[in-house]
């Protein structure tokens, strides 16, 4: 509760939360599409393959003097430069070889991130510069977002977000049937281009406070965790951009007020919980209620068959009422348990004389129809 | 044969297309007159999908001319509808089937404008004429194959085109939608419109169509159905498969 308070009066944690949620709902929205087009992997290389990025651009900084190392905006355009340079050579790779497109960022996300920790490491090892701060890249850390980031990151965000709305319904048949699209004459390679662009921006806003490590899980699980609650593109991406920013608000605030606690895995544990939730509960989509449909079914099932199991050993007598001893269902392999009987009498179609079975006349009836109906 | 142009809605001269050197098409001269009901028939891997594509510049050849009403595609685009295979998306999309229709609008609207509530009257109007208007507002995850072939019409219809290419409409529908297909079909020709299809049946050819390609890499044969179908040309189509050979000849 203190820490809903600090949210409204704490100007650090307040510049933290906005930062880390703008972060969150742009990383939902684009992440819609990234998950649609089943492109999720993406993500995770150009994350990992902006990290060489950040520590070039800290480089040059630092090599060009005047403060510009840490730069937000300096680091920012290195990320980004970085991570679009993945994408690239992972479309180079797909369309001069026939490695297969997994692969390609399988290679490309490794060799990225291998060179960006030995950059990193390079980095550490320099006498100069206040290089302290440059290791929160690799899991995040909210805790030091300043005012000009939140800004940066604000800008940037409105600027995806306006692009998105602007091309809704070409990014949605791009993401449904890019060959129609093509047949159409639009310009499907551009807006190809456009989109991984647009969602590399999403994903370099977020690597200070969210790390390149998880950044990725940011941009899947909210898409993942929105598609379970609705069935319409607009709603999806609605959603997903919410609980980007829950999230991003969430795993902020809290890793920042307990010390030593990464933000990235703080954000992407309040994004699992959305997605355990949604892939559970959500109406129609929700296992456990697909769980709960299958129950019933079978239990239908197994109530149909015994009526209808009782019914033809009652029709050896003139009444078909007749009861029997429900262990003579055995006999004809069906064995009806203690609460599919109770079922029928709760039903009204069967009832229990001295310890034996008959059904009802509605009971009677009712078998009569399955059996006509031959489901049984 | 047909050889002035403007009596042709596509033509192709010496198509070649190859994938990792394998020719996969070879020297393909394929013509459809204008109005014809036109089918791409041949066996599993003959190419069929393969030239559709190419004649739809999804594919690029490595040899040869393509011509639509005369013209380069990229000028007759507007004149253009096309069906792709229906198992070519992902159906647990989130969208609706009038939005699935609507979408073949977007070509007329052009950049950033949406669809307005004409595009939306022309949407439903297709809709029924495929006999699914009241699946309008449903999900598209819960259609049935011969559903989504008939949702995938209904959005070629709303292009408004001239020269409908249509890749195996009929592979795995039901009857209902068998029989909306020919139906859409029979009324397109008489509007003047021409259609080119993929096609699997030998037996329903002579059904559905009037004009056929029998394909196997190379063009084996082309011209009218009646013409087109006999033993011989089916053999060279088709190799040693003859029990099909025979029934596809008799039809």
């Amino acid at each position: 509760m203190s820490l809903l308070i600090d949210l409204f009066t704490d100007h650090t944690l307040r510049i933290v939360a906005l930062g880390a949620g703008a972060i969150g709902a742009v990383a939902g929205l684009l992440g819609t599409f990234a998950v649609l087009r089943r492109q999720s992997l993406a993500g995770d290389a150009i994350s990992h393959a902006a990290l060489p990025g950040v520590a070039l651009a800290f480089l040059v900084g630092a090599a060009a003097g005047g403060g510009l190392a840490k730069h937000p905006l300096m680091l920012l355009a290195g990320a980004f430069a970085a991570g679009w340079l993945g994408m690239l050579v992972v479309t180079l790779i797909k369309r001069t070889t026939r490695i297969s497109a997994d692969t390609a960022l399988g290679i490309v996300l490794s060799v990225f991130f291998g060179a960006g920790l030995m950059l990193m490491r390079i980095i550490q090892d320099l006498p100069t510069a206040s290089k302290a701060g440059l290791d929160k890249f690799l899991f995040g850390n909210a805790a030091t977002m300043l005012r000009i980031d939140v800004l940066t990151i604000g800008a940037l965000g409105l600027l995806a977000a306006f692009v998105v709305l602007a091309v809704w319904k070409e990014f949605k048949l791009l993401s449904f049937d890019p060959e129609f699209m093509a047949v159409q004459g639009w310009p499907v390679r551009w807006l190809d281009i456009l989109l991984t662009t647009l969602i590399v921006v999403a994903i370099v806003i977020g690597l200070q406070t969210v790390g390149v490590v998880l950044m990725s899980a940011l941009l899947v699980a909210p898409a993942a965790a929105a598609r379970q609650w609705s069935n319409q593109l607009g709603p999806v991406a609605a959603l997903a951009a919410l609980f980007g920013a829950l999230s991003g608000v969430g795993g902020a605030v809290v890793s920042s007020t307990i010390p030593r606690l990464s933000t990235g895995p703080t954000i992407v544990l309040m994004a699992s919980a959305l997605v355990l939730i949604s892939l559970t509960l959500a109406p129609a989509r929700g296992l456990l209620w697909e769980h709960l449909r299958h129950l019933r079914q079978h239990r239908e099932v197994r109530v149909a068959q015994v009526l209808v199991g009782i019914y033809r050993l009652a029709s050896e007598h003139p009444d078909p009422t007749h009861p029997h001893d429900i262990a003579s269902l055995d006999a004809v392999g069906l064995h009806a348990a203690g609460n599919t009987m109770a079922q029928l009498e709760r039903r009204g179609w069967a009832q229990r004389a001295n310890g034996k079975w008959g059904l009802t006349q509605r009971g009677v009836a009712e078998a009569r129809e399955l059996e006509a109906g031959g489901a049984l | 044969m047909l050889t002035t142009t403007d009596t042709l809605a596509v033509s192709t001269q010496d198509v070649t297309v190859a994938y990792q050197e394998k020719p996969v098409l070879w020297d393909i001269d394929f013509a459809v007159p204008v109005g014809a009901r036109c089918a791409i028939v041949g066996p599993n891997g003959a190419g069929k999908s393969t030239l559709l594509k190419t004649i739809l510049g999804l594919i690029r050849p490595v040899a040869g001319q393509i011509e639509i009403f005369g013209q380069p595609y990229a000028r007759q685009r507007r004149r253009v509808g096309y069906v792709p295979q229906r198992g070519s998306v992902d159906w647990d999309f989130p969208t609706t089937v009038l939005d699935v229709v609507l979408m073949g609008r977007y070509g007329h609207l052009g950049w950033f404008k949406r669809p307005g509530s004409a595009d939306r009257e022309l949407a439903l109007t297709a809709l029924t004429r495929v006999s699914m208007q009241e699946f309008a507002h449903r999900q598209i995850s819960q259609l049935s194959g011969g559903q989504q072939q008939r949702v995938f019409l209904a959005r070629a219809l709303v292009q408004d085109a001239d020269l409908y290419f249509l890749d195996e409409p009929f592979t795995g529908v039901d009857i209902t939608t068998e029989r909306a297909i020919v139906d859409v079909f029979l009324e397109m020709q008489r509007q003047g419109k021409t259609i080119v299809a993929v096609h699997h049946d030998l037996e329903t050819l002579n059904e559905y169509f009037d004009w056929v390609l029998l394909l196997n890499v190379r063009a084996e044969a082309l011209g009218p159905v009646a013409e087109v179908l006999t033993p011989e040309n089916l053999r060279r189509t088709y190799g040693g498969r003859s029990g099909l050979i025979e029934r596809g000849a008799r039809q």
